[in-house]
């Protein structure tokens, strides 16, 4: 199924490996139709209304206001869904119970004909991360096990006050540590188009609740790679957005220089949506930026008019070094058929160098460690979460962590312990700094001569449960990708762009599209006119698909 | 954590050009490969800690420094896998890193700190609620041992 080279990442990037080629690519157009044949395995559903692609926002909004439809009724019908899937998906920790009357309240808006919010009765999960007033809030660890916050996190507030309704709690690798969603203190979660797959992670309950349609739409967060990578395990579209463009407001920090609140979508449109109601500058967020939050949606819509070169003179540049060796074949020809794709759509595309690219992933997991060593210290059983009985302060603080944190998290804390330690901090935080630097200037650069970049946004697909368990270099490998992303602060979007293999075992392969500062907006657009010029390709895992 | 500069001394006394060869070919590789870290599984000594002040991490004691209490068990497991990345991380120390700037974070706007005025959080109650040990109007913990 995996070729070896995904089955053994090492020799990934090695230099004189495998390169990708451009002319190569132009010249096989067979991968873009090898994307087609893949999709038409899957049988269309009679049912069927529109491409997996449409915005699903803005056809409830549109039943609703028509009248054609009912808040409960939708409700109703997610709810469903969520109970039948569940028992094999795993994507929640804590749901809801006032999603009904939500929905009546909203119903009884229309008949009042009172204003609706734009995401009037769309339900929306949220990672478990992120700060619930109404609900349990763990991050995936038990020392949070029942801890109820006394606030809403601010990008929760926002989405509440267009008139979300908040499904549940997603599931997630403890405290964002981890790229599978197996580090979680409560429970598995398994992959919608494969169940002996992982959905990916850390935001890995929010892209499987997603992709198996137990929700219209989600949050997770990103530190380096985790609404991305699982957004292209699980086949949907997952957003990044610019670093302080969302508040953290009510987010438990992981790395708090890295971490962003990002978006998951079954469209680029909803993706698009959601980041709109949760952006913008917030008091209780120094860090948040004060930037104007353009109209993402409204940029969408013209692009619906489509001429048949609606990226024409876009720059595309193609990074080499995401293409090389140890990366999975399927991966590297469904990039290169996006390439293709791009062309099509009237962009330039080029291949461009970073050689700062594998220096990211060692800086990103020093400055991770050390930071969330010094995060996490908050964690102590004194003022919130389980505490255990000790006849001393020193052994109750040991006895609470050591009881309370995963292996994984209490490894990270002792690597980020062990390179803050006094006389170290030079040899690891400092040059991991400088390293970020590199990073940031490589990027920016290459931003300038390119409007948009593209990569893979993992080395392969889905990885088997317990693949990765035990060996945390080849679990910290996969993140390559995404991380050099996280050190520049930039945006990326991910969008499905094929499977791994023709059949019902294909597996979502996604395409990762980088921009600059604040320039989500680009994206947005790319992606959209990407997914819905993507011929027959159809995001929806056979699970659910006879259902939507 | 205080480290003697035991191993540089002891390093400096014995053939420092060779080591010093062997040590930059090993990170010219790794700073092209981030993951070959594979090769430096079996030849710890050639890590960059042996020639500096580092010392490899000692599990037990950063657990303690750490406050998290371990198993024996736990420590075993750990050592080995904690000691592979730390190893890895050393191949930050083979770039030059000279003149290149520290970056905090990303590279974002500065100046949004509001004014560093107290304000009174309105749901004071639920905080106290969450308290796992709580005896109006004091937060309880057991006695503070100075071991010093």
């Amino acid at each position: 199924m995996l070729s070896a080279a995904a089955q053994n990442p090492r020799p990934l990037l090695q230099r004189g490996g495998r390169k990708f080629n451009l002319q190569k690519c132009r010249r096989s157009r067979h991968f873009y139709h090898s994307v087609q044949a893949v999709s038409s395995f899957y049988p269309q559903s009679e049912t069927l209304s529109s491409p997996s692609s449409s915005s699903e926002i803005l056809t409830i909004r549109k039943s609703l206001l028509s009248r054609e439809r009912k808040a409960v009724e939708i409700a109703q019908n997610y709810l469903n869904r969520l109970r039948s899937t569940e028992p094999q998906i795993r994507s929640f920790l804590h749901i809801s119970q006032n999603v009904m009357s939500e929905a009546e309240q909203i119903d009884r808006k229309i008949e009042r004909n009172e204003e609706l919010g734009p995401l009037a009765g769309v339900l929306i999960g949220v990672k478990d991360n992120i700060c619930t007033v109404d609900m349990p809030s763990t991050g995936g660890s038990r020392i949070l096990e029942n801890y109820r916050p006394t606030f809403d996190a601010t990008a929760v507030r926002k989405l509440r006050e267009c008139g979300a309704i908040i499904v549940g709690k997603t599931n997630m690798d403890e405290f964002g540590m981890g790229s599978t969603t197996e580090n979680s203190g409560f429970q598995v979660t398994a992959n919608p188009w494969n169940a002996e797959r992982v959905p990916g992670g850390s935001s890995g309950g929010s892209a499987a609740a997603v992709s198996a349609r137990q929700c219209v739409a989600s949050l997770g967060s990103d530190t380096g790679g985790s609404v991305r990578q699982p957004a292209a395990f699980c086949g949907v579209v997952g957003m990044k957005p610019t670093y302080g463009r969302v508040s953290r407001y009510g987010l438990m920090a992981y790395a708090s220089s890295l971490d962003v609140i990002g978006c998951f979508g079954s469209s680029v449109a909803d993706a698009a949506i959601l980041l709109e109601a949760i952006a913008g500058h917030d008091r209780f967020d120094a860090t948040s930026s004060k930037r104007e939050v353009p109209e993402f949606t409204s940029q969408l819509e013209a692009a619906e008019f489509l001429d048949s070169k609606p990226l024409k003179g876009l720059r595309v540049g193609v990074i080499s070094e995401t293409l090389g060796d140890g990366v999975d074949s399927g991966i590297v020809s469904s990039i290169q058929a996006a390439a293709s794709h791009l062309e099509e759509l009237g962009c330039t595309v080029k291949e461009v160098n970073m050689p700062s690219f594998s220096l990211g992933l060692p800086a990103y997991y020093i400055l991770a460690s050390c930071e969330s060593s010094s995060n996490l210290s908050r964690y102590d059983g004194i003022r919130y979460g389980n505490q255990i009985a000790a006849e001393e302060l020193t052994s109750l603080y040991g006895a609470c962590r050591a009881n309370g944190f995963g292996s994984e998290v209490k490894m990270r804390i002792l690597m980020g312990t062990y390179a803050l330690s006094a006389g170290y901090y030079d040899a690891y935080y400092k040059r991991a700094q400088q390293v970020r630097t590199l990073v940031q200037k490589n990027l920016k650069a290459t931003l300038t001569e390119n409007d948009v970049l593209i990569s893979p946004a993992a080395p392969s697909p889905a990885y088997r449960m317990g693949e990765k368990k035990n060996d945390p270099l080849a679990m910290y490998a996969g993140d390559i990708m995404t991380v050099n992303v996280n050190l520049a602060g930039i945006p990326a979007l991910v969008v499905p762009c094929g499977f791994s293999e023709v059949g019902p075992s294909g597996l979502p392969i996604g395409l990762q599209i980088i921009g600059a500062a604040f320039d989500e907006a680009k994206l947005f657009k790319v992606g959209h006119i990407f997914e819905r010029t993507l011929q027959r390709c159809r995001f929806v895992p056979p699970l659910v698909d006879k259902d939507v | 954590m205080a480290v003697a500069n035991a191993a540089l001394a002891m390093v400096g006394g014995i053939g420092v050009t060779m080591l010093q060869r062997q040590r930059n070919q090993l990170y010219s590789f790794m700073a092209k490969n981030p993951l070959g870290h594979a090769l430096l599984r079996s030849r710890r000594d050639f890590s960059a800690r042996s020639s500096s002040s580092l010392l490899p991490p000692d599990v037990s004691r950063l657990a303690e420094t750490a406050r998290i209490a371990l198993t024996p068990d736990e420590v075993e497991e750990f050592a080995p896998k904690i000691g592979q990345v730390i190893d890895w991380f050393g191949q930050l120390q083979a770039i030059d890193l000279q003149n290149v700037d520290p970056a905090l974070r990303a590279d974002a706007e500065s100046n949004n700190l509001r004014e560093d005025l107290p304000e009174t959080f309105d749901n004071r109650e639920s905080l106290l609620a969450a308290v796992p040990t709580y005896e109006k109007p004091y937060i309880k913990v057991p006695k503070v041992l100075n071991k010093d």
